[in-house]
């Protein structure tokens, strides 16, 4: 029976392979913290993810395990422990006011409205894209655009970027339970990029030449209108702890804050630095 | 003969054994053993049962809760599927998943079935060499790539020709046909090679043509083969998730056009469950149960058919 | 009148067998879209550097290598849980099984296992695995989930392989004197051998391209696990999270293509033992 016992080999191997490693695995602690787990919006993921890679490289010895959840259920994991630092792109729900979170923002962002660019209307107000999103507006012609049927593009319901614009833009209002709904900015993005009739929204640094963003309210959805503050649709990226940051988790977010990251990390996101907005 | 030589008592000269039930010709030792493995062996097979039993009750377990809350009656018929507002009907789900699969099939199984009988009929075994493996590897291909080949290359395709956004039934029937063909080829090739060639050559001495002798003579007495093999695929069709969540668009509302998107039972566990949490988990799991409880229907009804279609001989 | 019958029976016949040209053309045509759409926007990315180097950066740029080490993982570790248990299964059900209540059980319950929406396994995983037991996220909970799953279809291959061995070898064995299991352990199993590895490299195939059972028993950290009890990203995973994002396609097409060349690694493999074995049995 070689055949059996290579294959008999090749188990033990796996086996030694797998007990030794083993011995070598620690789950996180408290006290003398080697590795330390965010998770939380999407959105935040690429600035949490990349800040995380840079500071193991260094601070050799230091684990940052980064995932995206989504805001609520980052939030949800830091309230409970389940992880050191919650990242969400909304601010917090009157419920989990009393969660004892402490919040450091960490990025400024804005949402924007896009559409196709062979689409000819260039702006709207904050009224008609509540009413195109609630499904009331079903036509591109009642807005001043061509005879062509709205193509209605959602975010998820774990997006934060849904969040913040259901706040935003419907206030009460729901979204048309017959929009699709996608689970990514890039899905969104590409969907928009290639069907003429279609409407999503997006965070503005990921807009890029094969979507157009709208004007919202006659303001132009650009980093200056978001700075000063005239552009309606924005909002900040928060870093929730439980209690105020301490150690390892401080070190992090001191590292995510400084400029060098801000600079570089957050702007290549698409969001802008939180000392821009100075809101 | 050795383990003979183990033997607590003197014992004749054995003549071997085929079963259990010849104990006075073999040592105590040996019987010990045998018995033992066999039952080690019996073990092993009952994991199956021990794993059905377990899904049942962990999935049912978790999902358990929402039956209480809002009544098996209510979630299954429930015409609004709205967790955030408290909202726990699945009948568009189903709705959604029935035509999904119906559609599928009636794209699919002909295809299947017609490749079937091309490589049991009308190949000649070069061909064959060359087909038979091309529907294994579709068989091999991961739901995901499926998914990421419907979402990227079918999705802008349909979009482009009939307007919308790409996202719906039409693309998802496209889609779970692929999927399914190889399921349903492969057993109904099995099921035609198990027509005796007896019965071939019969129907050519009489003068009918390839396709009449196919058609007229084959297909019906592969028949409850080949509804096994469609009611297999059906199941497929019906449980897949990766494929589908990435061309179906997503709305939980029953479409009111083959373009417009949808959900299901199956896409509406991936979507929600990164964010869901209390009354909302536990429906999920719920609806968890309801897909066992839909596949493992799919299993019972080919037995019996299968039972049937033996007695009707 | 006989000539237009036979002028009918002619043109239907023509037509009929066309269409099942075209049906086996079209499944063809399907294969061959996908795997030449998936090879040639992928290609470009099969560089070392994407093969071993690690994601890193926004949008998850650079390599790959832990989302493979993951996969690699997790399909070892699941057939070397469920392999001894399906062909031990399979050994009963082939050379000890009597027909009664018991055994129509087994088979009810393999073949309910094997028609499970995965999906459906990967919540029982989540459920039973990594919250009940408590291994949290874990190569281990994924692999004993996806073990659950592969198990009837190595149960079956497995079977299939035992009963192909002639009956003659088997009472040949027993005329000289052996016991049940000395035959099957000596003369069935290693006869059956090509057969069952074929089965178990095609289930380890379909082991590797499992996402919905993966994602709620694994996890989808980047990590390159070590433990068993490690959380990671399998291939599939990354393929659908970078598809669902949608803004690094680039990595997409890679991990897309590098899955078909793993799965299709496994079916060429399993053929080939196959034929190799035919061809050694003459």
């Amino acid at each position: 029976m070689r055949i059996s016992r290579s294959a008999a080999c090749l188990a033990v191997a796996i086996a030694a392979v797998c007990l030794s490693g083993l011995s070598g695995c620690t789950k996180a602690d408290g006290a003398s913290q080697t590795s330390l787990t965010v998770t939380g919006s999407t959105t935040v993921l690429p600035i949490a993810e990349v800040a995380a890679e840079d500071f193991q490289t260094a601070n050799p010895g230091k684990r940052v395990l980064v995932a995206g959840v989504g805001s609520s259920a980052g939030i949800e994991s830091v309230a409970n422990g389940t992880s050191d630092i919650g990242t969400s792109s909304r601010d917090l729900k009157p419920e989990e006011l009393t969660l004892g979170l402490v919040d450091t923002k960490i990025a400024l962002d804005a949402i924007a409205v896009i559409v196709n660019p062979s689409n000819p209307v260039t702006g709207l107000t904050k009224a008609q894209v509540s009413d195109i999103f609630q499904g009331k507006i079903k036509n591109w012609k009642e807005v001043g655009g061509p005879d062509l049927e709205i193509g209605l593009v959602n975010r998820d319901e774990a997006s934060g970027t849904r969040e913040a614009f259901s706040k935003f833009v419907l206030g009460k209002a729901d979204f048309d339970p017959t929009a699709a709904v996608l689970p990514g900015t890039g899905q969104v993005r590409s969907v928009v990029a290639q069907a003429a009739g279609a409407v999503g929204y997006i965070s503005l640094g990921f807009v890029d030449s094969t979507v157009k963003a709208l004007d919202v309210d006659g303001i132009p959805a650009n980093e200056k209108t978001v700075a000063d503050g005239t552009y309606p649709l924005w909002r900040n990226l928060h870093f929730f702890t439980k209690g105020e940051p301490k150690g390892l988790v401080k070190a992090y977010i001191d590292y995510v804050l400084s400029d060098e990251i801000q600079n570089t990390i957050v702007r290549d996101a698409g969001f802008l630095p939180i000392t821009a907005g100075g809101k | 003969m050795a383990d003979n030589k183990q033997a607590q008592a003197p014992e004749p000269d054995v003549t071997p054994y085929a079963s259990d039930s010849s104990l006075s010709t073999i040592s105590k030792a040996t019987y010990f053993k045998e018995a033992a493995l066999r039952n080690l062996f019996l073990l092993c097979a009952c994991v199956a049962v021990a794993g059905v039993g377990l899904i049942f009750l962990f999935v049912g377990l978790k999902g358990w809760p929402i039956f209480e809350k809002v009544g098996v009656w209510q979630f299954l018929t429930g015409a609004t599927w709205y967790p955030t507002k408290g909202s726990f009907g699945i009948l568009p789900l189903i709705v959604n998943s029935l035509l999904a699969m119906a559609g599928a099939l009636v794209l699919g199984a002909p295809l299947a079935i017609g490749t079937a009988v091309f490589l049991s009929e009308v190949a000649s075994p070069r061909l064959r060499e060359l087909v038979r493996p091309a529907v294994e590897l579709l068989a091999g291909i991961p739901s995901v790539v499926y998914g990421f080949f419907g979402l990227v290359l079918l999705r802008p395709i349909i979009a482009r020709l009939f307007g919308g956004l790409g996202f719906g039934l039409f693309t998802v029937w496209l889609i779970l046909a692929v999927m399914i063909l190889p399921t349903i080829a492969a057993l109904t090739e099995d099921a035609l090679r198990s027509v005796p060639e007896g019965i071939r050559e019969a129907s050519y001495a009489m003068g009918a043509t390839k396709w009449q002798t196919i058609w007229r003579v084959l297909l019906p007495a592969a028949k409850i083969g080949i509804i096994d093999a469609i009611i297999l695929g059906m199941g497929r069709a019906i449980g897949e998730t990766m494929a589908v969540v990435m061309v179906a668009g997503n709305a939980r509302v029953i479409p009111d056009g083959i373009f417009k998107p949808f959900l299901t039972l199956t896409t509406v566990i991936v979507m929600d469950m990164p964010y869901a949490s209390g009354d909302h988990r536990t429906a999920l799991f719920g609806v968890a149960i309801i897909l066992f409880i839909i596949s493992m229907l799919f299993v019972a009804s080919i037995r019996v058919i299968s039972r049937f279609g033996k007695e009707m001989g | 009148m006989q000539s237009r019958e036979r002028m009918d029976k002619r043109i239907t016949n023509g037509v009929a067998l066309g269409v099942i040209w075209l049906a086996a053309l079209a499944t063809v045509a399907a294969l061959g879209t996908i795997l030449v759409y998936v090879i040639v926007n992928g290609i470009g990315q099969l560089t070392p550097a994407f093969i071993f180097g690690w994601p890193h950066g926004v949008n998850m740029e650079g390599g790959i290598w832990p989302t493979i080490q993951a996969t690699l993982y997790v399909t070892a570790l699941a057939m070397l849980i469920t392999t001894p248990i399906a062909v031990l299964a399979a050994v009963y059900l082939a050379e000890y099984a009597v027909q009664g209540r018991l055994v129509s059980t087994i088979r009810f319950a393999a073949d309910s296992l094997a028609s499970v929406p995965s999906i459906v396994m990967g919540l029982f995983g989540l459920a039973l695995f990594v919250e009940g037991i408590g291994m949290g996220f874990s190569v281990i909970a994924a692999a004993l989930a996806l073990s659950f799953l592969l198990l009837p279809i190595i149960v079956r291959t497995t079977e299939e392989a035992i009963r192909a061995v002639p009956k003659y070898i088997r009472w040949g064995s027993y005329g000289l004197g052996a016991s049940k299991w000395q035959t099957v352990s000596r003369i069935v199993l290693p006869s059956a051998m090509p057969r069952i590895t074929t089965g178990v490299i095609l289930a380890a195939g379909r082991a590797a391209g499992e996402t919905a059972v993966v994602i709620y028993t694994m996890g989808t950290m980047i990590n390159a696990p070590v433990s068993p009890l490690d959380p990671g990203r399998t291939m599939p995973v990354h393929l659908m999270l970078m598809a669902q994002e949608g803004i690094n396609m680039p990595a997409a097409y890679g991990t897309a293509l590098l899955l078909v060349l793993m799965v299709l690694g496994f079916n060429l493999t399993a053929r080939y033992i196959g034929r190799r074995n035919r061809r050694m049995q003459g």
